[in-house]
């Protein structure tokens, strides 16, 4: 009790105002700069290249490659197939948010049927194991199409793609929902008293104002399914993690070597989609911040 | 436009029904061979640091696209999905390292003679003092678990087999000197002894025992191609295509390919 009564004469005589009558203003966001590199980084770094080059110590004096010798000749290979990881995850993500923000406009839509609809295809998609829509994709697709004589190939790849997009198409239904869900039902009201049509308050004022928060799991759901399309070497694609083992059978299979082929996946993996999450982060507290 | 959708949809349903062709009159029309490989066998079908599939089944996939005058194109295969690309039609041609079950001669048309044959051998320390199987009793060897032969070659034999989960624990085990050497297949064994690692220290001293026939195989139905196929698996045991073929990879030939030549070398 006697340090309120001491503080609160301190504080008067400095002339401010009580702390509880000043308006909430929030800390202006930091601008966006790349992650520096902090002492913990460094020993992650340090310790990958160790798991990595690991080998190169373990064996000596033998005449045969070391990890990371090994890991160099086939660098330009290995690099493909992450090549082939980021082509997959792009063309599923671009297909996914498409076929996603027409069905996440469905379940909003007035059409009481086609909303019910659209409901059961998002909750469908969305809680059905990612490998199991992948399966179905790849095994449900044929391999070619005739139409009108032409033959269409349709590779593995692409089916692996249609498969990812399900689940991408199911989550960004359901962040369109979310996200038109989260603005202030004022900004109807408004828009009604201003004479807008439903169709024009959704395209001119609701849908705007979503983008940035729809911004964020967006980019977040990139980075799952990033990661996700090393699933597509259990399908027989041949991008990065099938290309791995591959090599690791043309290296003839030595158990030293297994650590660091796969160590040097996952930190191709992790040099990509950690600036991304960064940013994502980024986002987030500077969208916060402006609603 | 949506009667054009629907159209549209139709239209690929209808044309997503599966074709049938001769596939030998398919491949010439195309100009090109599509022939299923392993890419994780050393050195079967292996890839090289450029990509490419390199081994002793990419060379005989060419030799085929070579006898029909059409380019190959390789598809590396793995065991869970072979069968289903050749019934597929997405592969003409299946080279992948495939034994011989009743189960797979029902779902694929095999090419009979195997145009190769695995058996099942020791990876053995030099240090062990084994000169024939029978020389194995009361012996430890380490094994794989789920490998069909281990009850075979221990009852036979009277040797004991320690069986580990895939191929790697039991060569740690070995290496460790849990066993006197490592019971798996023969051509694996092969694969291991290119490496310098393993030829230091360790050998494959025994002739194979249990041939386990290699076959290749066409989609079901394909009549003219399979006996395309069995002159041209006949062919490589008369020249001794095979044999040569082991040896530019690095592997002592088999029993079974050798046998074959010598066979069939005057006829």
């Amino acid at each position: 009790m006697s340090e309120v009564f001491t503080a609160a004469p301190a504080a008067r005589q400095k002339g401010d105002v009580l702390p509880v009558l000043l308006p909430f203003r929030a800390p202006a966001p930091r601008a966006w700069r790349w992650p520096r590199l902090r002492l913990v980084h460094l020993v992650g770094i340090v310790g990958a290249l160790l798991l990595i080059g690991g080998g190169a110590f373990a064996q000596g004096g033998a005449p045969r490659l070391s990890a990371l010798e090994v890991i160099w000749k086939w660098f330009p290979l290995l690099m493909s197939g992450f090549g082939f990881n980021i082509l997959m995850s792009v063309l599923a993500m671009a297909l996914g948010t498409v076929a996603g923000i027409g069905l996440g406009l469905l379940q909003i839509g007035e059409n009481r049927f086609l909303r019910r609809l659209a409901w059961a295809a998002t909750q469908f998609f969305r809680n059905a194991p990612w490998l199991v829509l992948l399966f179905f994709a790849m095994f449900m697709i044929p391999f070619q199409f005739r139409v009108f004589g032409y033959t269409i190939p349709f590779p593995d790849w692409v089916k692996a793609i249609i498969g990812f997009s399900l689940p991408v198409m199911a989550n960004m239904s359901e962040i369109l929902r979310g996200a038109v869900a989260s603005l202030p039902s004022g900004q109807w009201e408004a828009a009604e008293s201003l004479a807008f049509s439903r169709r024009q308050t959704l395209f001119m004022i609701i849908l705007p104002q979503c983008v940035k928060r729809m911004l964020p799991p967006w980019m977040n759901l990139y980075s799952l399914i990033t990661m996700a399309t090393v699933q597509a070497s259990i399908v027989g694609v041949s991008e990065m993690l099938t290309l791995t083992s591959q090599v690791h059978a043309a290296e003839g299979g030595r158990p030293d070597l297994l650590a660091p082929l796969y160590g040097f996946a996952m930190l191709c993996f992790f040099v990509y989609c950690y600036p991304i999450e960064r940013f994502t982060l980024y986002l987030e507290r500077r969208f916060q911040l402006n609603q | 436009m949506k009667t054009l959708l629907i159209a549209a949809s139709l239209a690929i349903l209808a044309g997503a029904l599966p074709t049938k062709a001769d596939v030998l009159d398919a491949v010439k029309k195309k100009g090109v061979l599509v022939v299923g490989v392993k890419a994780d066998y050393k050195p079967f079908g292996f890839r090289d640091p450029s990509g490419a599939i390199v081994g002793i089944e990419p060379d005989l996939a060419a030799d085929v696209a070579k006898r029909l005058g059409v380019k190959l194109e390789l598809v590396p295969v793995v065991s869970s999905n072979r069968i289903e690309f050749l019934q597929q039609g997405k592969i003409d041609l299946l080279i992948a390292t495939m034994s011989d079950k009743p189960e797979r001669r029902k779902v694929t048309l095999a090419i009979d003679p195997p145009y190769y044959s695995d058996s099942v051998n020791i990876l053995m320390s030099k240090k062990a003092k084994v000169a024939s199987w029978e020389d194995l009793k009361g012996k430890v060897l380490c094994g794989t678990s789920g490998a069909w032969y281990n009850k075979d070659v221990s009852a036979k034999y009277g040797v004991e087999v320690k069986a580990f989960d895939g191929s790697e624990k039991p060569l740690f085990a070995l290496k460790g000197g849990e066993c006197i050497g490592y019971l798996y297949d023969q051509t694996f064994i092969q694969g291991k002894l290119l490496d310098a690692d393993w030829t230091a220290d360790y050998a494959m001293p025994l002739p194979g025992v249990m041939e386990a026939p290699w076959i290749l195989a066409v989609a079901p139905g394909e009549d003219g191609f399979a006996k395309f196929m069995t002159d041209t698996t006949l062919d490589w045991m008369k020249t001794g295509y095979i044999v040569s073929e082991e040896k530019k990879w690095g592997i002592e030939p088999t029993d079974y390919s050798k046998r074959m030549h010598d066979k069939l070398k005057g006829s």
